[in-house]
C-alpha cells in the first residue's frame, strides 16, 4: 500500500519581493505544518517580474486558490481591471487594434475562432469592429468583475490585474505573517552545498546556519541559490528576442482605463502600463537604437535603464532548489509575461510539490514542463516580431521550430497549433496575432462554408456585446463603489 | 462538373475508413473539391470497430447527422467506459469510464487522498467515485448535464455494428454529390518528374484521375505503402496481438450492458459488446503464442449466448508508416497504421486524421510540403501516445499463468512510458499533456484497476483528519449513487425512444 510521503519540515524562499513573498504563501497554504522563511535578498531592480505590477489572467486564478483577494487588492494595493492590450502601429503606421482576453478558452474551437476573426485586414486607422465582448466593454469603459457564481453576462469576459507593486508586496507579506510564514533580513553570508548537487544549509547574518529540505530561489538576477550550483546550465535566446535593454520612464499622472498600450516605434515596442497610483512606459529596446530615439519614444528621458540577457535556466530546478522568477529566465518584459511565468512556475511547483524525500523523477517532470513553459513564453513575445511593421524595422528573429510552425500555420491556414503550457489559449494567440496585423490566410474549410458561420458568429456576438454592456456599470463609476464601499 | 469543386479528391477503399473519409470531405469541403471513392465488390471490409469513443459523437454531429437515425442505422447502445477484467491478475476487474473520479482538493488530486484512506482501509473501490463506473456497473443509462454538477462530469459513446456504418455513410455521400466507381485497382500511376500519383487504373481499363489521394485500402495500403514504397514501423514487440476471431452472439440477459466487456485471456484478450440486437465478441490473439485453430475454438468456448455466425478471422500487425502523408497521397485508417482494439481507438485514429486532413487542406489543391509535415507530426504523436497507454494494460500485470503474459510482463517498454510509469510508482503522479488522447483519468483507472499502486503519494492527502475525508468520500459516493438510482435502466432508456431502435433483423 502506498504511503503519504513526510512532508517538507522546512522551506527556505531567497527574496522578499513579491514572487518570493507568493512562492512562501503557496508553500504555506499548502503545507502548514511545514516551517517556511523567507529570506530578504539585496533589492535587484533588473528583476521585471518583482518589479513590475501586473501579470495575465491566470494569475487571478492563482490569487483564488492562495486567498488573495481580488476586492483587497482593488482597495488597498490600487488594482484595476485590463481587458484587453492595444497594439498600436504593429500593423502599419497609424494603425491600432485591440486583442482581449479569454477569447476561447477551449481548444477545439479554435479554428472556429480563427475564421471568426475574419480574413484579410482590418480598416487601417481604425480599430475595426470590435472581436469579442472584453474588446466592446474596453472600447467603452465599462466593466465590473462577475461576482460568485450568479450567472452574468460578464462572466465569460477575462481579465489580467495591474497593481501598485509594492502596495502589493505589503499586502502579501500581511498574508503571509499571518499564515505563520517567517522572515529573516539576510544578507545570507555563505551557502553550505549538499553532496547530491543541491544546498544543505545557508548561512544568515545573525542567525547561523539554517538547514532546509527545499530552496526556491525568488532572488532576481543573481541567482544567488543557484548560481553556485555544479550542474546548472543557461539556455540563450538572444537570438530568439532582440531586445537587449528596457528603459522606463518615470510614472505620469494616474489614469483609469480598461486597456494598455502598446506601441511599435523606432526605438522598439512601448508599453504604456496604466494605473490608478500613475501610468508607467517601459521601452524594449534592441542594440542599436540612439539615445534620441529612447527618449523620442519613450516622451521623455528614462528613468530606469536595465540590460537584458535574454534566456533561461537549462532545468528550473536541480537538486533541492528550485530558481523562480527572473533567477530562472530573463527576457523582454511584455505585457505581464514576466511576472505571469512566475506564477505559473509556482503552480507547477504546488502540483509537485515533494516531500521531504525529492524524487528525481518529479524533479525530471517539474523541468519537463518549466521548459514548455518558458518556451512557450519566450514564443509568445516572439511572436510579436512577426507583425508587418517590426519586420520592416528589425533584424529578422531566430524562430523555434515550435514557433515558425504556428506562424506559418496561421499565415495559410489561420490555424494556432495547440502549444503545450502556453500563457495563452490558443484562440488568444490567434487575436494577437490579428491584432498584430499578421495576414491569415482563409482556411479551405472556412471557404467551403462560406461567410454564414461567420456572419451568425457576428450577429450572436453583437447580442452578447449588447447584453454585457447593459449590464457594466461605468468602470470608474465602479472603482468609487468599491472604495467607498471599503 | 458544373457546379462542383476544382480540386479532385480520389479515396480508395469503400470500408469505414474510406467511406468516413467521403462523407467528411463532401460534407465540409463540398464547394472546394469533387469526391470520387473507388470500392470493390471483390474486396471485403474488416469493418472493425465496434465500439467507439465519444469523439465519433463530434464526427456525427459535425456531419449533421441526426444521432437517432445515425443508431437506428448502425443498431447502436450507448457505452460509458470498458470494463476489464483479469488483466493484472486473474479474478480482479476494473472500469475504465468515460469519466472522472472525484475532485482535486486544495490543489491535490483525488487519487492521493483515496490511496490515504486506502492504506488506512477506509475507503471502497475507486470507481465507487466515478459517476461513470457506477452507472455502468448499474447498467443504468442517461446523458450528461451540460453544467458543473456532479451529472457532467462522464461522456458517453457508442457500440454499434462497424458493418453497417460504412454502407449507411455510402448512402449519405452518395447525395452529397460523391462518385462512385466500382472496380479494382491494377495499377497506380504516377507523374514521373514530381512521382505523385496522377491516376489509378482499373482492372477494365478506366483511369481515374486525381489531384489528392486518400489511402483507405486497409492493410494492403496500396498507394501509401506499396506503390510509394513508405517505411512501416513495426510494433509487434510491444503489442505482440496479430490476429482476432470475431463471433456474433444472441442476447442472453434482459438488460443491455452500457460497456464494452474486454477479458484477459491466455494468448491476448476478448471482447463481449452489446449491441441493440446481438452481441458482438472476439478473441484478439497473439499468433506466436496461440493457434487460429485455438483461438476459435476459445471464442466459441467463452462466448454466451446461441451462436450466430462461425469465428471469422482478421490478421493485422500493430505499428504505423513513418509518413502518414506522402506526396499527394494521405494514408487514413488502416493504410496508415494499426493499433489493436484493446481501448477503441480504431475510429478515433481514423476520425482524427480526417480531422487534420481537413485543417491542413491546401485551398488551391496544391500541397505544401510544411502541412505535410505537420500532418504527420500530429498524426505520430496521436498514434505513440495511444500505444504506449496500450502497453500499459499488458506490463502493468503480475499475471505469469501463460508464456503471453510472462511476455508482456518482462518486455521492454518504450522510455517514454517507463519514464511515466516510475513518475507514478514514486510519487503517484501522471504525467500532463494536454494534445492527444487519454488524460490523467485514464492513467489513474489503469494503474489503479491493474494494481499498479504507487509507492508513495502525495503528503498534502495526509494533512486533514482522516475520519473527515472518509465523511467527504462517503457523501460522494452517496450523491453517485442517488444519480445512478434516477437514471433509467439502459434497455429502458432506449425503448422509451424507439426512434434510435431498428427494426429486429
Amino acid at each position: 500500500m502506498s504511503v503519504a510521503r513526510e512532508p517538507l519540515r522546512r522551506v527556505i524562499v531567497a527574496g522578499a519581493g513579491q514572487v518570493g513573498v507568493l512562492a512562501a504563501i503557496a508553500v504555506k497554504r499548502a503545507s502548514p505544518a511545514t516551517e517556511v522563511l523567507v529570506v530578504a535578498t539585496p533589492l535587484d531592480p533588473a528583476a521585471f517580474a518583482e518589479h513590475i505590477g501586473t501579470a495575465l489572467p491566470f494569475t487571478n486564478r492563482l490569487h483564488d486558490r492562495l486567498g488573495i483577494d481580488e476586492e483587497a487588492l482593488v482597495r488597498r494595493a490600487g488594482a484595476s481591471h485590463r481587458l484587453a492590450v492595444r497594439y498600436a502601429d504593429w500593423a502599419g503606421i497609424g494603425n491600432a487594434a485591440l486583442a482581449a482576453y479569454g477569447a476561447a478558452s477551449d481548444p477545439k474551437l479554435n479554428s472556429a475562432f480563427a475564421r471568426e476573426w475574419g480574413g484579410g485586414p482590418r480598416g487601417a486607422g481604425s480599430g475595426g469592429p470590435a472581436g469579442s465582448v472584453g474588446a466592446a466593454l474596453a472600447t467603452a469603459g465599462r466593466f465590473m468583475p462577475p461576482k460568485g457564481d450568479a450567472p452574468s453576462p460578464l462572466a465569460e469576459v477575462d481579465y489580467a490585474l495591474r497593481w501598485n507593486a509594492p502596495a502589493y508586496r505589503d499586502l502579501l507579506i500581511g498574508i503571509a505573517a499571518g499564515l505563520g510564514v517567517r522572515h529573516h533580513p539576510g544578507p545570507i553570508a555563505a551557502v553550505q552545498a549538499d553532496d547530491k548537487g543541491g544546498i544543505a544549509a545557508v548561512e544568515l547574518v545573525g542567525a547561523g546556519a539554517l538547514a532546509a529540505d527545499l530552496f526556491l530561489d525568488a532572488s532576481g538576477t543573481a541567482a544567488l541559490l543557484a548560481t553556485g550550483q555544479p550542474g546548472r546550465r543557461w539556455v540563450d535566446w538572444r537570438g530568439a528576442l532582440p531586445a537587449r535593454g528596457l528603459a522606463v520612464g518615470a510614472a505620469t499622472a494616474p489614469r483609469l482605463d480598461l486597456t494598455d498600450t502598446i506601441a511599435l516605434t523606432d526605438a522598439g515596442w512601448c508599453w504604456e502600463q496604466v494605473g490608478r497610483d500613475g501610468v508607467t512606459r517601459f521601452l524594449a529596446v534592441p542594440d542599436g537604437v540612439s539615445e534620441a530615439a529612447v527618449v523620442a519614444a519613450l516622451g521623455g528621458a528614462p528613468a530606469d535603464r536595465f540590460a537584458i540577457e535574454a534566456g533561461r535556466q537549462a532545468e528550473g530546478w536541480i537538486g533541492n532548489v528550485v530558481a523562480i522568477g527572473d533567477a530562472a529566465a530573463r527576457f523582454e518584459p511584455l505585457g505581464g509575461i514576466a511576472l505571469d511565468l512566475a506564477h505559473r512556475q509556482i503552480d507547477l511547483l504546488l502540483d509537485l510539490l515533494p516531500g521531504r524525500g525529492i524524487d528525481p523523477r518529479e524533479r525530471a517532470e517539474y523541468n519537463r514542463r518549466f521548459a514548455l513553459m518558458a518556451d512557450a513564453a519566450r514564443d509568445w513575445i516572439a511572436s510579436h516580431y512577426a507583425a508587418p511593421e517590426a519586420r520592416r524595422r528589425f533584424a529578422p528573429i531566430e524562430a523555434s521550430e515550435a514557433l515558425a510552425r504556428l506562424l506559418d500555420q496561421f499565415q495559410r491556414h489561420q490555424r494556432v497549433p495547440i502549444v503545450e503550457e502556453a500563457p495563452v489559449a490558443t484562440g488568444e494567440w490567434a487575436g494577437l496575432l490579428h491584432a498584430l496585423g499578421v495576414q491569415g490566410a482563409r482556411s479551405a474549410l472556412s471557404m467551403a462554408e462560406g461567410d454564414g458561420p461567420g456572419r451568425r458568429a457576428a450577429a450572436l456576438l453583437e447580442r452578447k456585446v449588447a447584453t454585457a454592456l447593459d449590464a457594466a456599470p461605468p468602470y470608474d463609476a465602479w472603482i468609487g463603489h468599491m472604495l467607498r464601499e471599503g | 462538373m458544373s457546379g462542383r469543386g476544382t480540386i479532385r479528391i480520389v479515396v480508395l477503399g469503400g470500408g469505414t475508413a474510406g467511406w468516413m473519409s467521403a462523407s467528411a470531405l463532401a460534407k465540409l469541403l463540398g464547394p472546394l473539391v469533387s469526391v470520387t471513392l473507388i470500392e470493390s465488390e471483390d474486396i471485403g471490409i474488416v469493418g472493425v470497430g465496434e465500439a467507439t469513443l465519444p469523439h465519433i459523437r463530434g464526427f456525427v454531429e459535425r456531419l449533421g447527422i441526426d444521432e437517432a437515425a445515425f443508431m437506428r442505422a448502425t443498431h447502436a447502445t450507448y457505452k460509458l467506459g470498458i470494463d476489464f477484467h483479469d488483466f493484472g491478475r486473474i479474478g480482479e476487474r476494473y472500469v475504465h469510464p468515460f469519466g472522472t473520479f472525484g475532485e482535486k482538493v486544495a490543489g491535490v488530486p483525488f487519487h492521493h487522498y483515496w490511496l490515504e484512506l486506502a492504506a488506512r482501509g477506509m475507503a471502497g473501490p475507486i470507481g465507487d467515485y466515478s459517476l461513470a463506473v457506477a452507472a455502468a456497473k448499474a447498467n443504468r443509462f442517461a446523458p450528461p448535464a451540460e453544467d458543473d454538477s456532479l451529472r457532467s462530469t462522464y461522456g458517453y459513446a457508442y457500440q454499434f455494428d462497424a458493418t453497417l456504418f460504412a454502407p449507411w455513410l455510402r448512402d449519405f455521400a452518395l447525395p452529397l454529390g460523391v462518385t462512385r466507381v466500382e472496380g479494382l485497382v491494377t495499377e497506380v500511376l504516377r507523374d514521373g518528374e514530381s512521382g505523385d500519383v496522377t491516376a489509378l487504373k482499373l482492372a477494365d481499363g478506366r483511369e481515374v484521375a486525381g489531384d489528392i489521394f486518400v489511402d483507405c485500402s486497409g492493410f494492403r495500403s496500396l498507394m501509401l505503402g506499396q506503390a510509394l514504397g513508405e517505411d512501416w514501423e513495426d510494433w509487434s514487440h510491444w503489442l505482440p496481438c496479430d490476429r482476432a476471431a470475431a463471433m456474433p452472439t444472441a442476447h442472453v440477459e434482459a438488460e443491455i450492458q452500457p460497456y464494452t466487456s474486454v477479458i484477459a485471456m491466455p494468448g491476448g484478450w476478448r471482447w463481449r459488446i452489446p449491441l441493440q440486437h446481438r452481441i458482438g465478441n472476439g478473441y484478439v490473439f497473439a499468433s506466436s503464442f496461440l493457434s487460429e485453430d485455438e483461438a476459435c475454438e476459445a471464442i466459441r468456448a467463452a462466448a454466451v449466448g446461441e451462436r450466430i455466425a462461425e469465428p471469422r478471422l482478421l490478421r493485422f500487425r500493430p505499428g504505423r508508416r513513418t509518413r502518414s502523408w506522402s506526396r499527394n497521397v494521405v494514408g487514413v485508417g488502416l493504410a496508415s497504421g494499426f493499433l489493436e482494439p484493446l481501448e477503441s481507438t480504431s475510429l478515433y485514429l481514423t476520425q482524427m486524421a480526417i480531422t487534420y486532413l481537413i485543417e491542413l487542406f491546401p485551398q488551391d489543391g496544391r500541397i505544401d510540403a510544411r502541412d505535410r509535415d505537420e500532418f504527420n507530426r500530429l498524426v505520430d504523436m496521436e498514434y505513440d501516445r495511444i500505444r504506449d497507454f496500450l502497453i500499459l494494460h499488458y506490463h502493468a500485470t503480475v499475471r505469469d499463468d501463460a508464456p503471453f503474459w510472462n511476455h508482456v510482463r518482462t518486455m521492454t517498454v518504450p522510455d517514454t512510458l517507463a519514464a511515466k510509469m516510475e513518475l507514478w510508482r514514486e510519487t503517484g503522479r501522471i504525467e500532463r499533456y494536454s494534445e492527444g488522447l487519454f488524460y490523467d483519468a485514464s492513467w489513474i483507472a489503469v494503474y489503479m484497476g491493474q494494481g499498479f499502486l504507487p509507492e508513495r503519494h502525495d503528503p498534502r492527502a495526509a494533512i486533514p483528519d482522516p475520519a473527515r475525508v472518509q465523511a467527504a468520500m462517503r457523501s460522494l459516493r452517496g450523491a453517485i449513487a442517488d444519480e445512478v438510482a434516477a437514471m433509467p435502466g439502459h434497455r429502458a432508456y432506449l425503448t422509451g425512444r424507439a426512434e434510435r431502435l431498428a427494426a429486429a433483423p
